[in-house]
């Protein structure tokens, strides 16, 4: 043999070698590789468990409207805090069947809401205080309450419930039921508008005649009434609540785009421009 | 995708998650009304039953959720950062499948803000699990020993 012919072969040989510790390598590199995977599998699936379990137990406690506010004030001391606090709001002011304010009111706003919207519940126990105080109460504002099923679900219900309001409107009271039932609100799609709960808002409101109230229920004029808001709803376009319609007492009304349902400046500012008008 | 680019495009994309949360966020605590082109939707999801969890205004939930994931983004990128982003994303892909779920069935409305923040959170969410499984970069095959320890005895490059 050549020493040209030896050093080839050591040649080859080492190569060999070399090749097959790469091999070794990359097989090495393959199934570190693999446990990496399946460490980073595992611990997706963990993650994706956790996740699953969280979904389930927030579901369980937030589904099928079993939360804790499920409508009406029943402690006599609540309930007591709570008609005081509405009777503050909106008693010792002039109410005639919708309305709350003077007739001779110079400015006139409507308000289109349904008794189960949670934003009008915003509207009512934020701004709408502060709009009472300064403008209702003083006699430069009248508001008329305007039925519109948004958040109601069932239209026999919102027709119930909105002609409860009205009834006690009948006795010049309906702004206490507005008031009570919004304060009372119960969770969305609940179920909780029920006739014990119609009727235990009734019971809250001061002076309210009960017998006259439920023969006020059926009165047919007040299902006619309902009509009569969804129409003029309609023909404004509106779908949502609440909305409104803000002008000169007896003039025409328009729009009035809210900003912010908790605080009143935007309100205050357009009525004070009417007024000035 | 490399690398770098998966990581840019994940942290634009939750970039701008965290702009629409700051967005739902401000509108829930200044009380004004959600920019909307779908009417009151925005109003009634916002201001639904469903916009707090345990007290918690979701929308600022969803803000901290962002906020934890840009974080994990803009650290230096390593197999625990690459798992912290996905499972901040695969949680956060499971509350925007509830607060989703809760929009069609419960509040029957749909807020255009929270589908945008939806969708963005599911391709965030593809995006960091397939980033989180493929790790590391494959370094590039290195030429057969050629130097160092690994190199044979008499093994010279001529």
């Amino acid at each position: 043999m050549s020493p040209v012919e030896s050093d080839e072969e050591d040649l080859t040989r080492k190569q060999r070698r070399e090749q097959s510790r790469s091999e070794r390598k990359a097989l090495e590199e393959a199934e570190a590789a693999g446990a990496a995977r399946r460490t980073r599998l595992t611990q997706l699936g963990v993650v994706l468990g956790v996740v699953v379990v969280a979904i389930v137990i927030v579901l369980i406690a937030t589904g099928g409207g079993s939360s804790s506010n499920k409508g009406i004030v029943k402690k006599p001391a609540a309930v007591s805090t709570l008609v005081n606090k509405v009777e503050a709001e909106v008693g010792g002011i002039a109410q005639q069947g919708d309305t709350i304010g003077a007739a001779t009111a110079p400015v006139t706003m409507q308000y289109f809401g349904d008794l189960e919207c949670p934003i009008c519940k915003d509207f009512t126990l934020g701004a709408l205080p502060s709009l009472m105080q300064k403008w209702v109460r003083t006699g430069k504002l009248r508001i008329e309450y305007r039925s519109l099923e948004t958040a109601t679900r069932e239209p026999e219900v919102f027709k119930t419930q909105q002609i409860a309001a009205l009834a006690a409107g009948k006795q010049n009271k309906m702004w206490q039921y507005i008031e009570l039932f919004y304060n009372q609100q119960g969770e969305e799609s609940s179920g909780y508008v029920t006739e014990k709960y119609l009727q235990g808002l009734a019971q809250q409101i001061p002076g309210l005649s009960l017998p006259q109230w439920t023969s006020d229920r059926g009165n047919g004029g007040l299902s006619n009434q309902l009509a009569t808001d969804a129409q003029s709803a309609n023909n404004e376009g509106f779908n949502g609540t609440p909305s409104f319609l803000l002008g000169k007492t007896g003039g025409k009304l328009t729009k009035f785009e809210y900003t912010s349902l908790t605080d009143p400046s935007a309100f205050n500012e357009a009525i004070e421009k009417l007024l000035k008008a | 995708m490399s690398s770098r680019a998966l990581r840019i495009t994940l942290l634009v994309l939750a970039v701008i998650g965290l702009a629409i949360a700051s967005y739902l966020t401000y509108v829930h605590y200044s009380g004004i009304k959600p920019a909307c082109t779908a009417g009151e939707s925005c109003t009634k999801v916002q201001t639904s039953v469903y916009s707090k969890l345990a007290g918690v205004p979701v929308a600022l939930i969803g803000l901290l959720g962002y906020i934890a994931i840009v974080g994990s983004l803009l650290v230096p990128e390593r197999e625990s950062t690459r798992l912290a982003t996905m499972a901040f994303t695969v949680v956060g892909f499971g509350f925007s499948g509830y607060l989703t779920y809760r929009e069609l069935f419960s509040i029957h409305a749909i807020c255009e803000w929270c589908a945008s923040s939806a969708a963005i959170m599911t391709i965030l969410m593809c995006l960091s699990v397939w980033r989180f499984l493929r790790g590391e970069p494959t370094p590039k095959m290195q030429t057969i020993a050629l130097s160092g320890d690994d190199a044979g005895p008499g093994l010279t490059v001529r």
